[in-house]
């Protein structure tokens, strides 16, 4: 195809994006907007009683146990789903990517708890996490542990039953950049005489990398938003053990009844989300080559 | 700072014209309007009214709007149930927003989100203080209903907590009599271990079966000895960490430490809770009455249950029990139906409809008449709810923070993560803020 | 060959594990109670398909299931109709302003929704929207905007310019060059945006709890979680209600697999 300059195009008109603009500034901006002026209120979330406390509630979110606390439980959650959720993930790749008899099936498998309800999955594992040694996963192991019930155990709990649905997900994305990676390049490395671990190392991964900067993207923005299967299997509890960011500001403002509080408090985790993901971005980018 | 409100509330009608453009569009794109589903057929209903509820009011609420359909054919009320949790946030992101559905679940007294007295304090619920029903209204009751001497809830009547229990199991261990003392309660238990059960099934998981345990000795530990202990504690004058409430806390400490509960209590929820006790693997749970019908749909034969009041002092005559007021409901201050959802309370009001609540729930009801009937697994707290009942500690807490706390401290001194002390500090924090 | 043997009796292992949780669901589902106590793992003998039949007509699914349908067919429509147009814009335009816009776009992935969740109710409200299906596809085309347009643009831009470019020199206007050209191009992209967003349509849960609780329009999450908060201790039941909820969308995405597998992570190379 004979390429045309450039400075004869013109860019599509504004009216492109018009309708778009319209419904996002309708239903995200306006509301996100006028509800970031409670973030600076006492206000309870009902009725009219409402005064203006300035940074108060920030500085409370500063010296609060149970709201910091649970930054570290959202981190160490959020570094949990990623790093298992996304090795898992490529394992299964790879496994899938081989010339197996199977690997239709086997894709089909792995990828189906992506489509069903988060809220029915932590459902579901609440049984399978059950404590009674007959039933569940303890039966099926023949171990005791108390899943969801022991405070040192239950965030990892959390973590596995989100790792369980989404690691297909990682797995579908890892496949297509896999698919991308040119067949003579193996090849090549083979005649070398290259080994397994070696053409991973040195062919694969180098070319994997975009592949990986969408999915720790993902798994990251993931974990650090997680609200509802945290809600429905634990609700933060043990005592405090599961409470992440996302469950204080619900409780905050539902439970407590401290809408602004809870505000402040999801200003923060939506500051939290956007300077992770700008830094993961940037650091990513860096080393991405193309095939 | 009404204005600054208002000015927001006037922002939303300058999108509403703002809006008219999407609306339209909207509107074209799907014209699937509600119209289909009405269903008294044909005929549209005069008024409608909405009603949002948790799960637990499904089965009276069903019964009572059928009855209500036949006195009154021109009104349609539609309802919808969800778990406590989902209702709490919907209904509170609603009554923000200056829509609340017509008629609404509301937890007596104070002490949560969705508490009378929180939403009242807030102009939201409409004064039922007109009806002739709130007259009779038993005095030790009327904090969970009343706000300043007007009352802003309605609530088919009052349940227990204490011990259910399986009689099969009961007989097996060899514990004919029931436990009238602490000493003997611990007997008892000591008998059902030792054949080989849990003698009380604990579902920690679930955040507000924690609470039981306490709100079942606290009562003998705590109001007993002092009947106005909310009185003085609300004035500064005592605090939980200096009160029965350690003794109580103790004792639930000490079922634990001789083995009294199942294994791993934390992992275990209200749902296997109830099988627990249900398929006799476990004695007893300290439940409220409320949930009886539950335990009886897992149980091979309802007959198997029954009730006791758990003893939690040393002498029978020094034993107090927990008696609340059931999960209610409230009509919205602000309603374009005030007046006809008004009218449904009071109906709700009728001693028909309180004994047609109270025994779908197993509940004691508010008011009795010659054709109330009581569920024979409760009659032995009846002889208590005269002077020995105090209602469930929450009701008389100042804010919503105390409660979810009191679960979390649970939680913890069972894991073993954290001491009375301290757990008592947290609530005595929580309870002054 | 040897090894890929190998390989494929681990992985049908790995997958066998994997399907333990789907086995406790099923199996569950098929049982009575005295089972469930009694023989929590085994298969269910004999099993007992009244769960499903209690489930079903308990928790109303019918009804529900075209409420789900009508919602989420129309908000992708409108997605993708809107997300497509808007990412053109923004992956061509070339000035500040644009990019700025661009980013505006992507806020949106960031913000919890808890933040504008009562000025939106407000709105939905005002607009006379609440217990609507036109309510809830406004919504949901709002609210997965960001997501849509991101995708979207990313892929626009790894495409070469010549495609759109010849068609304009040919006389085409923006709007033949876009619907005629470029949109045919964005077939794997969108098949990634109309996937992600069904799945995330189809299972939300709170937001049509809020606006449509009550309303007779409820869609199948809400009737499953009614169904279950009422019938929380008996696991059979539950399960049944649970399987009968999550069966459609599992049952589509079984039928479409192939397209659904391809067209996920088609637009998601990076």
């Amino acid at each position: 195809m004979t390429s045309v300059k450039r400075s004869r195009l013109t860019s599509p008109p504004w009216l492109f994006a018009a309708p778009a603009l319209v419904v996002y500034a309708l239903v995200v901006l306006y509301p996100a907007a006028s509800g970031v002026v409670y973030a600076f209120t006492d206000w309870s979330g009902i009725g009219q009683d409402m005064s203006f406390v300035g940074l108060d509630n920030f500085a409370t979110l500063l010296g609060d146990e149970q709201a910091t606390g649970s930054i570290g439980n959202t981190l160490l959650l959020t570094v949990a789903i990623m790093l298992v959720q996304n090795g898992v993930g490529l394992l299964l790749a790879l496994g899938v990517n081989a010339k197996l008899k199977s690997r239709a099936l086997l894709r089909v498998i792995f990828f189906a708890p992506v489509v069903v309800s988060p809220v029915m999955v932590a459902f579901l594992w609440k049984y399978v996490y059950n404590p009674d040694p007959s039933a569940g996963l303890n039966g099926l192991l023949g171990l005791q542990v108390d899943w969801l019930g022991d405070p040192s155990v239950a965030l990892w709990s959390i973590a596995g039953m989100v790792v369980w649905q989404y690691a297909g997900y990682s797995m579908v994305i890892f496949l297509a950049g896999l698919e991308g990676v040119p067949r003579e390049l193996h090849e090549a490395a083979m005649i070398d005489g290259a080994g397994t671990f070696q053409r991973f190392r040195y062919v694969t991964w180098p070319l994997l990398a975009p592949a990986v900067t969408i999915n720790l993207m993902l798994s990251t923005i993931g974990g650090l938003k997680l609200f509802d299967q945290v809600f429905a299997a634990t609700n933060g509890g043990p005592g405090y053990a599961t409470e992440t960011l996302s469950t204080v500001l619900y409780k905050q403002a539902f439970v407590f009844g401290k809408f602004g509080y809870s505000t402040a408090v999801a200003l923060v985790l939506a500051l939290f989300v956007a300077a992770v993901s700008l830094v993961q971005v940037y650091y990513l980018r860096g080393r991405e080559v193309t095939a | 700072m009404t204005d600054l409100r208002n000015a927001r509330v006037s922002r939303g009608q300058f999108f509403r014209m703002m809006g008219g453009l999407a609306v339209a569009a909207a509107a074209t794109a799907c014209s699937t309007k509600p119209q289909t589903t009405a269903t008294t057929g044909g005929q549209p209903a005069a008024t409608e009214l909405k009603f949002v509820g948790v799960a637990d009011q499904k089965a009276p609420m069903d019964k009572l709007v059928a009855a209500y359909q036949k006195v009154k054919p021109g009104v349609r009320l539609t309802t919808s149930f969800a778990p406590t949790d989902q209702v709490q946030t919907s209904v509170r992101t609603q009554l923000g927003a200056g829509n609340a559905p017509d008629l609404h679940v509301v937890y007596p007294g104070n002490g949560s989100a969705m508490s009378m007295s929180q939403i009242a304090k807030a102009g939201l619920l409409a004064d039922l203080s007109d009806q002739a029903w709130t007259q009779t209204i038993p005095d030790g009751f009327k904090p969970a209903f009343q706000l300043d001497g007007k009352t802003y809830m309605h609530s088919a009547g009052s349940t227990v907590i204490g011990a259910i229990y399986n009689k099969k199991v009961f007989e097996k261990a060899g514990v004919d009599t029931l436990p009238t003392t602490w000493s003997e309660f611990l007997a008892a238990c000591d008998k059902l271990k030792k054949a080989g059960l849990a003698p009380i099934a604990l579902g920690a998981q679930t955040p507000w079966v924690t609470q039981l345990i306490t709100y079942a000795l606290v009562p003998s530990t705590v109001y007993a000895k002092d009947p106005t202990f909310d009185d003085k504690q609300l004035a500064g004058q005592a605090d939980f960490a200096g009160s029965g409430w350690r003794e109580a806390m103790e004792m639930y400490l000490e079922l634990q430490k001789r083995g009294f509960f199942n294994d791993n209590p934390n992992g275990t929820t209200f749902e296997q809770q109830i099988s627990l006790v249900a398929t006799g693997k476990a004695g007893m749970a300290i439940q409220v009455s409320a949930v009886l019908p539950d335990f009886r749909k897992a149980a091979a034969s309802a007959d198997d249950l029954s009730m006791f009041p758990v003893p939690g002092a040393d002498r029978a005559d020094a034993v107090w029990i927990p008696a609340g007021v059931v999960v209610g409901l409230g009509a919205s201050a602000k309603g374009a139906n005030a007046a006809e959802a008004k009218a449904f309370v009071d109906f709700l009001g009728k001693q028909e409809s309180i004994n047609a609540w109270a025994e779908t729930i197993s509940a004691i009801p508010l008011t009795q008449d010659a054709s109330s009937a009581i569920d024979p697994a409760v009659q032995s707290f009846l002889p208590f709810t005269k002077d020995r009942a105090v209602p469930f500690m929450d009701q008389r807490w100042p804010n919503a923070e105390v409660q979810p706390v009191h679960f979390a401290v649970v939680q913890e001194l069972l894991a073993g993560k954290s001491t009375i002390d301290e757990a008592l500090k947290k609530m005595d924090e929580a309870y002054q803020k | 060959m040897r090894r890929t043997f190998l390989l494929e009796i681990v992985m049908v292992a790995a997958a066998v594990a994997f399907l333990f949780p789907v086995y406790t669901l099923v199996s569950l589902s098929l049982k009575d109670p005295a089972q469930i106590s009694q023989t929590p793992l085994a298969l269910p003998s004999p099993p007992t398909f009244d769960n499903f039949g209690k489930a079903w007509t308990a928790a109303a699914l019918g009804p529900s299931l075209v409420n789900s349908t009508v919602i989420t067919v129309a908000s992708l429509v409108a997605l993708i109709a809107l997300g497509s147009f808007a990412a053109y814009f923004l992956a061509r335009v070339q000035t500040r302003l644009g990019y700025g816009l661009y980013i505006l776009f992507l806020l949106g992935i960031v913000l919890p929704f808890q933040l504008g969740m009562i000025p939106l109710y407000e709105l939905v409200t005002g607009l006379g929207l609440i217990g609507t299906h036109a309510g809830m596809i406004l919504f949901y085309t709002g609210i997965q905007l960001p997501f849509t347009v991101f995708l979207y643009t990313g892929f626009i831009r790894a495409l070469p310019r010549d495609y759109a470019s010849a068609a304009q020199i040919d006389g085409a206007s923006h709007l033949t060059a876009f619907t005629r050209v470029v949109f045919p191009l964005l077939r794997p992209i969108t098949g990634t945006v109309l996937i992600l967003n069904a799945v995330f349509i189809w299972n939300d849960f709170f937001t049509p709890l809020l606006y449509l609780g009550g309303s007779g329009f409820e869609t199948v999450p809400v009737s499953v979680f009614a169904f279950v908060g009422q019938y929380v201790s008996d696991h059979g039941l539950v399960f049944a209600g649970l399987v009968l909820g999550a069966l459609p969308i599992v049952g589509v995405f079984l039928a479409l697999q192939r397209y659904v597998i391809k067209g996920f992570s088609s637009g998601l190379k990076g």
